[in-house]
């Protein structure tokens, strides 16, 4: 696979030097070549100018030549996709539908498989999904461009359309997670002690989360494959989209469970337990994202370039740097330090009984987990703009159904 | 309703009342034949007899009904339409190719000016010079007679061989296996009897999907404050069709550029169209959505071009949107997998 797809430019002497790096054996040879093809990069006269630049040839492998974009065909470059009519309203609805489904797996996870304090605690994640669906339903039918028609949603099903499967797959999450409010709001006493709320208490509540997680996994997955199965470059060249979307719901989920958690009262095991899921599914969504960029390649363009009305400057920030890096590193000192006082305090134990309750109040973790928050709201932002960006480069979109 | 018929017979007076009351709710819901299969039905654009008239675009926005979009002049051309839109869906192109032909072999240019043996400058053109002429102007004495034309002009204009305009009159593909239709949501985007793609606007709830589907850029959901909110596009005028009609661009149409039929008839002429082009040495003109299987089944409204695709805004061989949902999906569950295995592993550990 070449390292870097260069585009050829002509150089002094006339000559057009094609300049496609290829990855040799793994070996000495690799670093090297990497180091030449750094060394010939930096020599280029489209050479990356910025830090960020750099970052976008580095994770894309594709360097933009406009001199050689330029002998491309193309009608005036008028755009030959037409962008998509989503706003801030998919935007939000992607968050939101994202924590809904997000909230519910967590909650179900710790009631199948947590200990009594993680299904006492989590049990928050219920109220919350409801809370993070409520919305959902508003702002898709606040997009469509008839909004009395929504329920023509519900005149079909079909599989092959991720649009009318979200659909179904929003309305059965609906239920289920409406359901559980109920089942879970008897169990804690908001309905009251009458009979009727005694009997919805005692019936079974994993025979509607176990079916509703499997709801909420599509809820929470199906929106990347609504972009991906579109013909809009960004969106559909990679197939990691949804390897994206879903770790990030996972993120964004946790951090909001574990934020609140931090403000009432709960044990520091359920926390811990919570940070270090937040720690796999910030690793998760940083390969799939790489392997997003890389496979994009030149499409990803209006995501990671620094360009005007390319959204890099935000993608780099917010999302890829102080959403996911940033906070990767962040919990990861937090981890290792958990770590050390846990011997501490498995030490101290020997010689005077003390519970393992440590702090609640953690500026850190409090941190990390807005910048968590913050960093998914940009991804789905960057993203869906950025397609609206790439839908109108014409000779990128006749690139990517070159092949 | 044979059963049903058996209990009429059988005199309980509230028993026939509510099997009466039964059957009118039944025949509401009346089902109802399907259409007799049509043959397939499309366009042939050949873009090699388009002049550039525009009169498929203003028939098409006469018979279907369509509002005139806002004036825009572009600089670019004389297409002032620019792209497909809700009310567009005609659309001619004009691709003015100036200096195309460049010289097969790399030749020293030969110089633009010579100078005689009088030591005066005279441009190297095999023009008529009508510094030749200025004498007479002057004198403001008629004009004897048109310098004579040199040789070069007697076959064709220099520039004819050099640059030349291409017109092409863009259209829905109504492609056999159109994206669109595939990602509609409520089921409003069907294929008729005539195997074209249709939006029924009384269902389109104007979610856009479609819109982001399209590989060609043709169908557009319509402004919400202007217009009604709804996805539109070339409907090969369905219900011109619908009486033996053919559809309205290709009637205007004066050179028959828009040849309207049966597809596979169709294909059969384009083929042979080409053939003769390419006996006439227009090796450049190709066909386009006929035998190169685009979106894995070819488009029922096909080209013939002069160039390549993407000089006539059409992509070569667009990716069909549908084949990501499987591998998307997968590589998603994939994650989830992995996230749900170090879940239950983290919630089961005891601290």
């Amino acid at each position: 696979m070449p390292l870097f797809i260069r585009a050829s430019h002509p150089s002094v002497n006339g000559e057009v030097p094609m300049k496609a790096m290829r990855v040799p054996e793994l070996g000495t040879q690799t670093i090297q070549s990497v180091v030449t093809s750094i060394r010939e990069t930096m020599e280029a006269p489209n050479k990356p100018a910025n830090l960020l630049e750099w970052l976008a040839l580095l994770t894309t492998g594709y360097l933009p030549d406009p001199e050689q974009e330029k002998d491309e065909n193309s009608y005036y470059d008028y755009p030959s996709l037409k962008p998509a009519v989503w706003h801030w309203e998919i935007v939000w609805y992607f968050y939101f539908g994202g924590l809904a489904a997000g909230c519910y797996l967590l909650a179900t996870l710790a009631s199948v498989f947590g200990s009594d304090e993680d299904k006492k605690a989590l049990r928050l994640g219920y109220y919350l999904s409801m809370l993070a669906f409520l919305p959902c339903p508003p702002l898709l039918i606040k997009d469509l461009g008839r909004p009395e028609r929504f329920l023509n949603m519900m005149r079909i099903v079909k599989v092959k359309s991720p649009m009318s499967m979200g659909s179904w797959s929003l309305a059965a999450f609906g239920t289920f997670a409406g359901a559980t409010l109920v089942s879970q709001g008897a169990r804690d006493g908001l309905l009251g002690k009458w009979w009727g709320a005694r009997l919805i208490a005692r019936f079974p509540q994993k025979l509607i989360t176990i079916p509703g997680s499997f709801a909420a996994l599509f809820l929470g997955g199906y929106t990347g494959v609504l972009l991906a199965a579109t013909s809009n470059p960004l969106w559909s060249r990679s197939r990691m989209m949804t390897a994206m979307f879903f770790p990030s719901a996972m993120s964004t989920s946790t951090a909001l469970m574990s934020t609140i958690l931090r403000f009432i009262r709960t044990p520091a095991s359920v926390l811990h337990k919570l940070e270090k899921l937040e720690w796999i599914n910030m690793i998760v969504e940083l390969i799939s994202m790489l392997t997003f960029l890389r496979q994009s390649g030149r499409a990803a363009r209006p995501l990671v370039g620094t360009g005007p009305k390319e959204l890099g400057p935000t993608f780099w920030r917010f999302m890829f740097g102080g959403g996911l890096v940033l906070p990767w590193f962040l919990q990861t000192f937090m981890l290792s330090r958990h770590k050390k006082h846990e011997q501490k305090a498995a030490k101290a134990k020997k010689n005077n009984k003390q519970s393992g309750k440590s702090k609640h109040f953690e500026p850190m973790s409090l941190f990390v987990s807005l910048l968590v928050l913050v960093g998914g709201y940009f991804l789905r932002k960057t993203i869906v703009y950025a397609g609206h960006e790439s839908s109108k480069d014409a000779r990128t979109t006749f690139w990517n159904a070159r092949r | 309703m044979a059963i049903v018929r058996e209990f009429k017979r059988s005199n309980l007076p509230v028993l026939n009342f509510g099997i009466q009351q039964a059957e009118k709710v039944l025949t509401s819901f009346p089902v109802q034949k399907p259409i007799p299969e049509q043959p397939a039905m499309g366009f042939f654009t050949d873009t090699s007899v388009c002049i550039g008239c525009k009169a498929c675009e203003v028939a098409c926005k006469q018979w279907n009904q369509l509002p005139a979009i806002d004036p825009e002049w572009t600089g670019t051309s004389y297409d002032n339409t620019q792209r497909f839109g809700a009310n567009t869906w005609r659309h001619v192109q004009f691709i003015e190719q100036v200096g195309r032909r460049k010289p097969a072999q790399e030749k020293a240019p030969e110089p633009m000016v010579s100078v005689n043996a009088n030591g005066q400058k005279k441009p190297n053109l095999d023009l008529p010079m009508f510094e030749e002429a200025f004498p007479n102007f002057k004198l403001n004495g008629p004009i004897s007679e048109a310098p004579a034309a040199p040789a070069a002009f007697n076959t064709t204009l220099p520039f004819v061989k050099e640059d030349r305009w291409l017109m092409h009159s863009d259209v829905c593909k109504h492609c056999a296996n159109a994206p669109c239709q595939e990602g509609c949501p409520t089921g409003a985007i069907i294929r008729t009897e005539f195997d074209t793609v249709y939006v029924q606007q009384d269902i389109c709830n104007g979610c856009g999907y479609c819109v982001v589907c399209c590989p060609f850029g043709v169908i557009e959901r319509d402004s919400i404050t202007i217009g009604d909110g709804r996805a539109h596009k070339c409907t090969l005028c369905y219900d011109r069709l619908k009486d033996g009609m053919e559809p309205a661009c290709a009637k205007a149409c004066p050179t028959d550029s828009i040849q309207f039929g049966e597809v596979a008839k169709l294909k059969e002429q384009a083929r042979a169209r080409l053939g003769y082009l390419h006996e006439q040495g227009v090796e450049e003109a190709q066909l386009y959505g006929v035998d190169d299987n685009i979106l894995d089944g070819g488009l029922n409204s096909f080209f013939l071009l002069l160039d390549e695709p993407e000089v006539y805004n059409l992509p070569k061989n667009p990716p069909r949107p549908m084949h990501n949902v499987m591998p998307t999906s997968f590589w998603g569950l994939v994650t989830a997998v992995i996230i749900g295995i170090f879940g239950i592993l983290f919630f089961t550990q005891k601290d």
